[in-house]
């Protein structure tokens, strides 16, 4: 250490508005980047707690693989396999009890869900304790019969013998209370236990269960029993409890890898500030360092100065960048918590930090922050002593300017070709290599820029203009410095809100879409796959039946396992849904999809699928169903809005019901007869609706509009992304455009002593800084158009698909800020400017 | 021997059209222990001159020799060295780092050079002391007058016990009695320390303080001069020589 660290230490406390503000664009970055991967986790472990808790008591446990029901005839089989004891099937369902039968509100799916077990009354509780607080439990030959969970009981304020009525697929059913278990035995979930028969009524699902619970021989060996358990079994089993929900992990994988993406986006972003920072640093130390050199300062020394200061930079703001993501998550995880508990019923811990995560943030942190500041510091190791005591010499650097303008030109074309490939890595590398090349162009774009704008300027401020004009292109090179660092705000900026814009754009399309009927039956909760309850064809048939309908038809829902990711099967009418719903297709033609689906074992895949799993139109896919694995070809990519954040398939209803056993309705949509009036249909499907209670009915207009509020509300997050994206790169660019005016002191004092105004100074200072504005606006303005198509990209990759819009509406909010921060940067420098004393000004050094 | 060894000395700006020949087969010699100033119009290469010397620049052709070592053959980081232990300069802006203060940029010879820095600094107390700064150390440059800024760049220069000062125009941004101060301070350099001062001024007052003063014109030595112990009487000779060049 030569001095290195001294003289870092100095520079940066020194400078204290520099360094605030450089350090800051770190912390922003590496706060996005550990932020948000702190708070996946969190999210993720809950997750994978409440499946845990839920199949932790048993020594075994075996489902199909498709997590669906099955034949309660395998329980037979089991039954006689080596090395079990003892075994129960069981039929486990979530269903949801809505506020008309007493469900405790939940703001946000206005209804209660519960777990309805169907227990073979004579083995469960050989199985699995079933103590109680209160009452009996369950006999063979009960009918209506319920033992509830204690905290349902205190929830719902039931006593042994009073009556819960839940609904079923025929509408509803009452069940009587005759036992409440233990506060120990429920901790986890609401559950209601019916003897198998009446649960199988209740779900219709006729002879069938989703869960065989066992426990083994005091001393054989578990894994060798479930080997020869699943050999018995067949294809379509597997061990371990249902999962429900597993559909959600793709959307968090994606999730992760977008935050990754958005994380080293804004790093990169502060990369860019700091290495603006710093060649503004190099530049405006020129003297500095040549007087280090001239008085025994070696190359290294003087780099190392550079490097150690922007080490203790990326220190420091890494530091406080941990810290802030930290607070970050666990800020959204408060708010978001609530929300994620309905849905998982699980609790959300607090934000968890991984070693990864918290390794790669500090790498990735100080690593871009001294990466950033290499080639500004072998800038300044090349100064020579003799640029502390010349002026630089023009001639040298402008051959260099034409030379780096030619790479920066080739490089922009690569980065064009590179965007347009469809490999989201590719595009995130061309993204870099734009902005490298813009950098290496901006010098010799400054002159031609500076006379158009010059020209405009002239009208107003006729000499100051051209004066201002003259000043920018005799210093190309800190010019260009200034405007690349507006350059990246200003584009961020467009780019962020191009992106919200078509982000909403492509929200509204996919609900029209989607919801393209006049009424939605569904219950409040199908948003998120797996569990859900649903209702025999004949209340769909009842619908289609009544006066002023025209048309109805529904989706129905089962859940499977292929390519080793859990996938959510929809089915649909292939003939009806098109006419009454639709998809949002990103690949394949609709009508040939459909009618492929109608055809045979077809597939229509959601984009979050189809990229999670690396699946697209032509492939086959090998379905886990209760039958055995069956093929799908794969027709068509294609999304509807309920369905857009889990990883779906589309399959007839006729191949539902063939190889899932599926043949309830979770969704219904229906269309008024034309002419027929409303309130009239209303009435009717109100009333034809009343018998099964867990359907709500939603107009679309309304639910449309409720969706709406939920999506604006969920756009806040949306918006702070915008904003720890943008922020940053607009206190960067003001900051230079300060700097870049204040170092002009002495050349302003100059104009003073040899007979100008004050006014005409502070004009020119104006001129200036507007004319820097205008280069970095012109800039911001091209690579936010380039940046917005990115983004979009990635967007598309996470599954999305979603339309390019031109960000007409962010470039003019870039215009407006651009100029804005032309005035204001030029403010307190023009009117220092003119009030500067001669002599200080020509002593400032 | 000399100790400082000039011959043949060019140098060469630009190319072509735009070359300008700052110095012209320059030879000169200068003696251990002595004060030479170097005069002459502005733009004649008396800062060139200088340059080349401190192994600041490099020549066209011709050498440098320092205590008897070719420096216009050394590489980069020999230079540097050389400049660090051997060589203390003195500019005109006087060049200090504004963010460090008056005894920080006294020490940053040595500093750079690895020593301690409280050893450094401790030294940059005596010379600063030696120079009437010792209340001053913790100020930073632009908290002190043009003199003490001056004041503590002669520190600065001194503080790593250096053979050889190199002054460019060290006056030249002072007042009358500030200059005069750093004259004699740069004269006790020579009579009480034993080093050697290169100095570059055109004011003749100043310049009297030398032994021996060297005449550039369109980068060629036009005269040399020895002077006598008695400052009028060199004074009244250097007044005759300026005028009559
Ligand atoms: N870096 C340079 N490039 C081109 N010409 C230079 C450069 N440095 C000095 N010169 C020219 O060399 C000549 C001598 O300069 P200099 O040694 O600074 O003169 P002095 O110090 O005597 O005023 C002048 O004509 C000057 O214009
Ligand atoms: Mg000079």
């Amino acid at each position: 250490m030569k001095g290195q660290f001294l003289l870092a230490y100095r520079y940066l406390t020194g400078r204290k508005q520099r360094m605030v503000l450089t350090t800051l664009a770190v912390v922003f970055g590496v706060a996005v980047l550990f932020g948000m991967n702190a708070m996946l986790p969190g999210i993720i472990t809950a997750f994978r707690h409440s499946m845990i808790t839920a199949a932790g008591k048993v020594d075994l446990s075996i489902s199909s693989k498709s997590n669906g029901p099955f034949n309660q005839s395998v329980m037979d089989t089991i039954q006689n396999a080596e090395g079990i004891s003892v075994s129960t099937g069981i039929l486990q369902r979530n269903v949801q009890i809505p506020e008309s039968l007493g469900g405790t509100t939940d703001p946000i799916t206005r209804s209660a869900s519960i777990t309805l077990n169907g227990l073979d009354v004579e083995t469960a509780r050989l199985v699995r304790r079933y103590q109680l607080s209160e009452g009996r439990f369950l006999e063979p030959g009960d009918t209506d019969q319920a033992v509830i969970s204690y905290s349902l009981a205190q929830k719902m304020g039931k006593k042994v013998g009073d009556t819960l009525t839940i609904p079923s697929s025929q509408g509803k059913v009452d069940l009587i209370v005759v036992g409440i278990l233990t506060q120990f035995e429920s901790t986890t979930v609401d559950e209601v236990d019916v003897t198998l028969p009446t649960a199988q009524k209740i779900l219709g699902l006729e002879g069938q269960i989703t869960v065989i619970d066992m426990l083994l021989d005091g001393r054989v060996d578990k894994a060798t029993v479930e080997k020869n358990l699943l050999q018995i079994l067949g294809d379509g089993f597997k061990t371990g409890q249902v999962e429900l929900g597993n559909e959600l992990s793709a959307t968090l994988k994606i999730g992760e890898r977008t935050m990754w993406l958005f994380g080293i986006m804004a790093l990169a972003m502060a990369g860019f500030i700091i290495y603006n920072t710093f060649r503004t640093v190099v530049a405006e130390r020129r003297r500095d360092l040549g007087v280090l050199r001239a008085i025994g300062a070696s190359r290294k020394t003087v780099m190392g100065i550079i490097l150690t200061e922007s080490l203790l930079q990326g220190i420091i703001g890494t530091f406080l960048g941990l810290i802030m993501g930290y607070a970050i998550a666990y800020g959204i995880l408060q708010n978001l918590g609530p929300m994620i508990e309905v849905f998982m019923r699980a609790q959300v811990g607090p934000p968890e930090i991984t070693n990864t995560n918290l390794v790669a943030s500090i790498l990735l942190g100080i690593g871009f922050t001294v990466g950033s500041s290499y080639l500004p510091s072998r800038t300044a190791m090349k100064i020579t002593p003799m640029e502390a005591l010349r002026p630089v010499t023009l001639v040298v650097e402008r051959r260099r300017r034409v030379l780096r303008a030619v790479l920066g030109t080739v490089l922009i074309a690569f980065a064009i070709i590179g965007l347009l490939t469809n490999e989201i890595w590719v595009a995130t590398f061309s993204t870099l290599i734009f902005l490298v090349g813009l950098v290496l162009i901006t010098p010799m774009l400054v002159k031609p820029i500076a006379h158009t704008f010059g020209r405009l300027l002239a009208v107003i401020y006729a000499r100051e203009g051209t004066l201002a004009q003259g000043n920018l292109s005799r210093q190309p090179g800190r010019a260009a410095v200034t405007a690349s660092a507006m350059m990246i705000g200003l584009a961020v900026t467009i780019a962020m809100i191009g992106l919200v814009t078509s982000v909403f754009d492509g929200f509204i399309r996919y609900l029209d879409r989607s919801l393209g009927s006049d009424y939605l039956l569904m219950p409040s909760s199908l948003v998120l796959g797996g569990g859900n309850l649903g209702a025999a064809p004949e209340f769909a048939q009842r619908l289609e039946s009544l006066e002023g309908i025209s048309g109805v038809t529904t989706l129905r829902l089962a859940s499977t396992q292929t390519k080793g990711a859990a996938l959510q099967v929809i089915g649909i009418d292939p003939q009806k849904y098109p006419e009454i719903s639709g998809l949002e297709f990103s690949q394949g033609d609709p009508q040939q999809s459909f009618s492929a689906l109608g055809s045979g074992r077809s597939i229509i895949v959601n984009g979050i699928f189809a990229t999670s799993s690396a699946v697209k139109v032509g492939d086959t896919l090998l379905l886990e169903t209760p039958e055995g694995e069956k093929e799908y070809q794969v027709v068509g990519v294609a999304m509807d809005y309920l369905n857009a954040k889990i990883a779906t398939g589309y399959i007839s209803q006729a191949f539902l019901e063939k190889d899932f056993h599926i043949t309830t309705d979770v969704l219904i949509m229906a269309n008024r007869k034309e002419g027929a009036d409303q309130t009239t249909v209303d009435a009717e499907i109100k009333a034809a609706a009343k018998d099964y209670p867990a359907f709500t009915l939603f107009d679309a207009e309304a639910f449309k509009n409720s969706q709406m509020e939920v999506f604006q509300s969920s756009m806040s997050m949306m918006n702070a992304l915008v904003f720890m994206l943008a922020i940053p790169g607009l206190i960067a660019m003001a900051n230079t455009l300060g700097i870049s005016i204040i170092e002009r002191t002495r050349e302003i004092g100059m104009l003073r002593a040899v007979g100008s105004t004050q006014k005409q100074v502070k004009r020119m200072v104006f001129a200036e800084s507007l004319l820097l504005s205008a280069l970095g606006t012109s800039l911001g303005i091209l690579v936010g158009i380039f940046l917005s198509y990115y983004l979009l990209k990635a967007l598309n990759y996470a599954g999305f698909t979603l339309n390019f819009y031109f960000p007409a509406l962010g470039i003019l909010v870039a215009i407006a800020v651009g100029l804005l921060f032309g005035i204001l940067a030029a403010m307190v420098p023009a009117r220092q400017a003119a009030r500067t004393v001669i002599v200080e000004a020509l002593r400032y050094e | 021997m000399a100790i400082i060894e000039v011959k043949d000395l060019t140098k060469i700006y630009g190319n072509g059209d735009n070359a300008v020949r700052a110095l012209d087969s320059i030879n000169l010699s200068v003696e251990e222990g002595k004060f030479v100033a170097v005069m002459g119009p502005s733009g004649c290469g008396k800062s060139t001159l200088l340059h080349l010397i401190g192994g600041l620049d490099r020549p066209t052709s011709g050498s440098v020799m320092i205590e008897g070592k070719d420096i216009s053959k050394m590489k980069d980081d020999q230079l540097t060295e050389l400049r660090r232990r051997k060589m203390g300069f003195i500019f005109q802006f006087f060049n200090l780092i504004p963010v460090l203060n008056a005894a920080e940029n006294a020490a940053l010879p040595l500093i750079l050079d690895g020593v301690k820095q409280e050893r450094a600094k401790a030294k940059a107390m005596e010379w600063l002391q030696k120079n009437q700064l010792g209340d001053r150390s913790t100020h930073r440059p632009d908290e002190l007058s043009g003199g003490q800024q001056q004041r503590v760049a002669i520190a600065r220069a001194m503080i790593s016990d250096p053979l050889i000062i190199l002054a460019d125009e060290p006056t030249g941004n002072l007042d009358t009695r500030s200059g005069d101060e750093i004259a004699s301070v740069l004269r006790s350099l020579v009579s009480d320390w034993g080093r050697t001062v290169l100095m570059v001024t055109h004011d003749p007052r100043i310049a009297a303080y030398a032994d021996r003063i060297i005449f550039l014109k369109d980068g060629k030595i036009v005269d040399d001069t020895l002077m006598s112990s008695d400052a009028p009487e060199n004074a009244r000779r250097l007044k005759e020589k300026v005028e009559s060049l």
